[in-house]
């Protein structure tokens, strides 16, 4: 009887969670569906219908009006693309360092140092946004990647992600039989926690990626020169044509920005499946 | 955790390691930081403020007509209701994800699928999200009022952005999507990190599946639940991009978020540089005090062990400044 | 250690030469490799960059000597100004030579706040007085464009003048008749008030017409033909004809005289398709309006296709011009003689090799382009309007008239702003929100907390 039970619950139990998931699933492609979609319809066929499951054929006539309008998808991969991996290698690889110092050593400034890179974890993004900007604008860094890749190099956020890990995961005996093995601390760090750290920095490089590649206000304010637009401000100045707005093309061009991303994104997603094992208890 | 061998202080390396990360943090983080903190005892505003200011004979003027401003008070309001309003719908549905996903007993299929595809609202621009959704719910014709209309639900169409309610709602939900996978991801890192152990003496001792998932995972899921609580406050706090790009803090200022009414502040129109910063202070400080709450009340275990960690390093450091000879001078 | 070492000083090394490419450009009258000058342009679109380039294949000396770099900065997200306004003040090679200010925010670079970065057209080799009397320069463009001290500093090349634009086949329907004098009439045309356009809207709404798309098509002309702009000394202030929008707004939604669509979104293009709720009578606008933004969207390009060629112009009930764009030289800039040549050949060149004759006769690509009406008098005395998405109506019989009513006494530097915050209020008690006095004082309240401009 009981076991009848069980297993009328279980089913009862997997309807209701398959039903969720797929309805969730398709919440979350149904942008890339409709973004696919428009970027082959017309502009008139848009706002008449924003939203239609059924592929036009202005793909071609929206690829000619987007390299018509200066849209050099290349220049704008290729900007993005230093930024967002220069950004992400800083990231992942200064706050593992980061991380790292805080958990291997035993130093006097090593909790307050802790403290501080919590407080500035909730340093709201706005408030440091004017300084920055007076700043940058300064020392004539504008037109110029550094601004948008450096800052990478303090990322908090990651840093208190990569501690999480590290605390469980990363055995001290090894360090020590390293040690006596003669490796100086720095290629422990490159050769042996590096490697050890990687489903941990894909999952933060994947986060790091997309925010980087994503984010347009700070480049729209110190990116003026069109040359080096990123991929977003070159989708922007599509979406802000004064007289009118080629939906169809601003749809093809947000679904080339995204590309890039879903590449990438697939490529690290193994480590998302698999999950990254993070928690404090120690078993 | 032996950091010491054969006498030698590997102390040193803490304050190396960190080098990289306190140069940038001093250069792009704390120097801006300062700077805004200081416009706030300041007159700079006006395109040439920032050139030419001075500080003001009362201090803190500029924070207290921050604070008796109602458009300030008012975005506060917003910026803590749109947070609730879909913080709480995102962390339940992530740790139900976790909980079916991490389940020993009830195994499900294509999980690895799922995870991968309700992270995916996450990758897309914010830019590119308003514009989607803005065209969802136009109006008189729009997707959803189209919906509406034609399932007999309503008569006429429904002005979706001239409503509060229904815009804050909306801002919600979009927020929610775009977050509750990412949010999910990290808490499932949090459950694996859990020692399979625990589980499984709770298996023998006849568990099901939901007293495990309260008794076992939910209490060793504090830090990761910390981390996740603290970054979607301030997340959420900061919530900018959008209230702003959906539809720029409208209808009559409902999705007013602060960072939004702190950008309008600083850049658009007037460029009032010292009510900005002010804000933003202010803002700082409401997010300290919000996250020192949750550090308090999350604490616990964590305050235990710190405390021995605490003890261990102080008990390290005089054994440092007794012997130390390879000390690294900060 | 060591490597460690290396590896920071590689990434410093690295660091420095990203930088190097970033900076090594700050020497004034930067040079291209070809031994060019550059001449630095900052704008919003891509008209003038477009205009510039013809400059440049007209001018064969110039272009051998100099070479444009186009900085384009959508108004739309709100960064235009910011980015304008630190890239003036922060000086260098990358700081504007010229740039590009429209209607809604161009009085802060002529008149306002960052006014002190304008050269006087003078002082870049422009006999301005003299050329503005022969091109026969609108009078409201030249006021807007004229600094505290009385010099001009900035021109636009556009007419911007208003009018009431309809679609033939329903005035047909609605009224028996397309003439634009009889609509003209129906609809009060130059009568000073909206008395007969509301009869002439419930007319249309008995016969199953909307008369305008949204409340916004009526903004504009509200706006524009207002007695005082928005500031009365630095205080807030509400013109009457102004305040009399909530009333106007809210009658036509009431009685359904219009789509309920929002200027710019996607039912409002809609409308000029002619595939709205109902159809509708007309938009308010001037020329660039028809060229722009309803030939673009009405469905078709040619006679036949959409709503192409159903369209004619009339006066409107009260005069009133909307937008343009003016042209102002950075007074840092180290080619002013150059920059002049641009800036005369587009805002004051009233000979048939000038911009403006090309730009109302719409050949500045070839024949066969939009037509707009352009400032200059004179260009528009021998320019031909007609159009065929006008059914060959030229359309610069009603629009010339119409410029008389352009003038820039009422508008002020935070126009952009105070319009979007108003029009929100004004959405708010026409959809029935709030009442009037509320709607004011969340508006007053609105303006003193993101400008600091009080009432």
């Amino acid at each position: 009887m009981a076991v009848v039970n069980k297993k009328a619950s279980t089913y009862a139990f997997k309807i209701i969670a398959y039903t969720f998931c797929l309805l969730l699933t398709i919440l979350s492609l149904f942008p890339f569906v409709i973004m696919i979609v428009n970027s082959t319809r017309s502009t008139g066929e848009i706002q008449s219908h924003a939203i239609s499951f059924i592929p036009g054929s202005n793909l071609k006539a929206n690829w000619n009006v987007l390299m018509g309008r200066g849209f050099d998808p290349f220049a704008g991969f290729r900007h993005s693309l230093i930024i967002s991996v220069g950004s992400t290698a800083c990231n992942v690889y200064f706050s593992t360092m980061t991380a790292f110092a805080l958990v291997a050593y035993d130093w006097k400034l090593r909790k307050p140092f802790f403290t501080v890179i919590m407080a500035v974890l909730m340093i709201p993004a706005q408030v440091t946004s004017i300084g920055f900007y007076q700043f940058m604008y300064k020392i004539h860094w504008t037109n110029n990647y550094l601004p948008l890749i450096l800052p990478a190099i303090a990322a908090p956020a990651t840093v208190f992600f990569m501690r999480q890990y590290m605390i469980p995961s990363l055995p001290m005996e090894i360090l020590q039989s390293a040690r006596i093995d003669g490796a100086g601390e720095f290629r422990i760090f490159n050769q042996i926690v590096l490697p050890m750290m990687k489903p941990a920095m894909a999952t933060q490089a994947i986060f790091s990626f997309v925010m980087s590649w994503n984010q347009l206000f700070m480049p729209q304010i110190l990116i003026t020169d069109m040359e080096k637009y990123t991929m977003p401000q070159m989708v922007s100045l599509l979406n802000g044509d004064a007289y009118r707005t080629e939906y169809g093309s601003v749809y093809l061009g947000l679904f080339l920005t995204v590309v890039p991303i879903l590449i990438a994104y697939f490529i690290l997603s193994k480590y998302i499946i698999e999950g990254v094992a993070l928690g404090g208890v120690k078993g | 955790m032996k950091t010491k061998l054969k006498g030698i202080s590997y102390s040193k390396y803490g304050y190396l390691f960190s080098i990289p990360f306190v140069v940038a943090f001093l250069i792009f983080t704390l120097y801006p930081t300062i700077y805004t903190a200081t416009l706030g005892f300041t007159d700079c505003r006006g395109v040439m403020g920032p050139d030419n200011y001075k500080f003001l004979d009362h201090p803190f003027e500029i924070f207290k007509s921050v604070l008796e401003n109602d458009s300030f008070r008012l975005s506060l309001k917003n910026t803590i209701g749109i947070w609730v309003m879909n913080f709480f719908p995102q962390i339940t549905i992530a740790l139900l994800l976790t909980a079916w996903f991490t389940s020993h007993s009830n195994e499900i299929r294509c999980k690895g699928f799922f995870k991968v595809v309700f992270y995916m609202p996450n990758i897309i621009t914010a830019a590119t999200v308003a514009i989607l959704f803005k065209a969802l719910f136009s109006y008189p014709t729009g997707p959803v009022n189209d919906l509406l209309v034609s399932t007999g639900l309503r008569d006429s169409s429904y002005y979706f952005a001239t409503n509060k309610t229904a815009a804050r709602l909306i801002v919600a939900f979009i927020q929610f999507w775009t977050w509750y996978g990412n949010t999910m991801i990290v808490l499932i890192s949090g459950v694996l990190g859990i020692s399979p152990d625990i589980y499984e003496a709770a298996e023998i001792d006849g568990a099901n599946g939901v007293q495990t998932f309260f008794r076992i995972t939910i209490p060793n899921l504090k830090t990761v639940l910390l981390y996740t609580l603290i970054t979607s406050l301030v997340g959420g706090l900061n919530m900018f991009d959008i209230p702003f790009l959906f539809l720029n803090g409208g209808p009559d200022r409902a999705t007013l978020t602060t960072s939004v009414y702190i950008y309008n502040q600083a850049f658009a129109g007037s460029y009032l540089y010292n009510k900005a910063a002010a804000a933003s202070m202010v803002m700082w400080v409401i997010i300290a005090l919000c996250s020192a709450v949750l550090f308090f009340v999350m604490r616990d275990k964590d305050q235990i062990k710190l405390d021995k960690e605490l003890k261990k390093a102080k008990k390290e450091a005089k054994r440092v400044a007794k012997g130390g000879a390879d000390q690294w001078q900060w | 250690m060591k490597k460690a070492l290396s590896v920071i000083s590689a990434i410093a090394l690295l660091a420095s030469s990203v930088a190097a490419t970033g900076c090594s450009k700050k020497d004034e009258g930067t040079t291209t490799k070809d031994g060019k000058t550059v001449i630095n342009l900052w704008t919003f679109t891509d008209e003038v960059p477009g205009m510039v380039k013809k400059f440049m294949a007209t001018h064969p000396d110039f272009d051998a000597k100099y070479e444009i770099k186009e900085t384009i900065i959508p108004t739309t997200d709100g960064n235009y100004q910011p980015a304008l306004d630190k890239a003036l003040q922060g000086g260098g090679a990358d700081a504007p030579d010229f740039f590009c200010a429209e209607a809604a925010f161009v009085l802060k670079y002529t008149q306002g706040d960052m006014s002190s970065y304008a050269a006087p057209y003078k002082d870049l080799g422009i006999d301005v007085d003299n050329e503005i009397k022969a091109a026969d320069i609108a009078q409201y463009s030249v006021d807007i464009g004229t600094n505290p001290s009385g010099d001009v500093v900035g021109l636009g090349y556009q007419a911007t003048g208003g009018a009431f634009i309809y679609r033939r086949s329903v005035a047909k329907a609605a009224f028996g008749t397309d003439d634009p004098a009889t609509v003209s009439e129906k609809i009060g045309g130059g009568s000073g008030s909206w008395d007969k356009f509301f009869e002439a809207a419930d007319e249309l709404k008995k016969k199953g017409y909307g008369i305008v798309s949204g409340d916004g098509d009526l903004w504009h002309a509200v706006e524009n033909s207002s007695d005082k702009g928005w500031l009365d000394g630095d205080k807030l202030y509400i013109d009457p004809k102004r305040e009399e929008f909530l009333d106007l707004s809210k009658k036509l939604k009431d009685n359904g005289y219009h789509n309920d669509t929002e200027d710019w979104g996607d039912a409002w293009f809609a409308d000029m398709k002619g595939e709205g709720d109902q159809e509708v009578l007309g938009f308010f606008g001037p020329a660039w309006l028809i060229n722009y933004t309803l030939a673009a969207n009405c469905g078709g390009e040619a006679v036949g296709e959409g709503t192409y060629g159903d369209w004619a112009v009339c006066e409107p009930p009260i005069g009133f011009f909307w937008g343009g764009t003016w042209l102002i030289a950075n007074k840092d800039s180290k080619v002013k003689d150059a920059v002049g040549q641009i800036i005369d050949w587009i805002t004051l060149d009233c000979t048939q090799d000038g911009l403006q004759y090309m730009w109302a006769n719409g050949t500045l690509n070839g024949e066969g382009g939009t037509k707009d009406c352009v400032a200059s008098g004179t260009v528009m005395a021998m320019s031909d309007g007609s159009l065929d998405f006008l059914g060959g109506q030229n359309m610069f019989d009603v629009f010339v008239p119409a410029n008389q009513f352009a003038n820039g006494k009422n508008l002020t530097q935070h126009d952009e702003k105070i319009n979007s915050l108003w029009r929100g209020q004004v959405r708010q008690y026409t959809a029935g929100n709030k009442s009037r006095d509320d709607a004011i004082k969340d508006f007053k309240q609105e303006v003193a907390d993101t400008l600091d401009i009080q009432s």
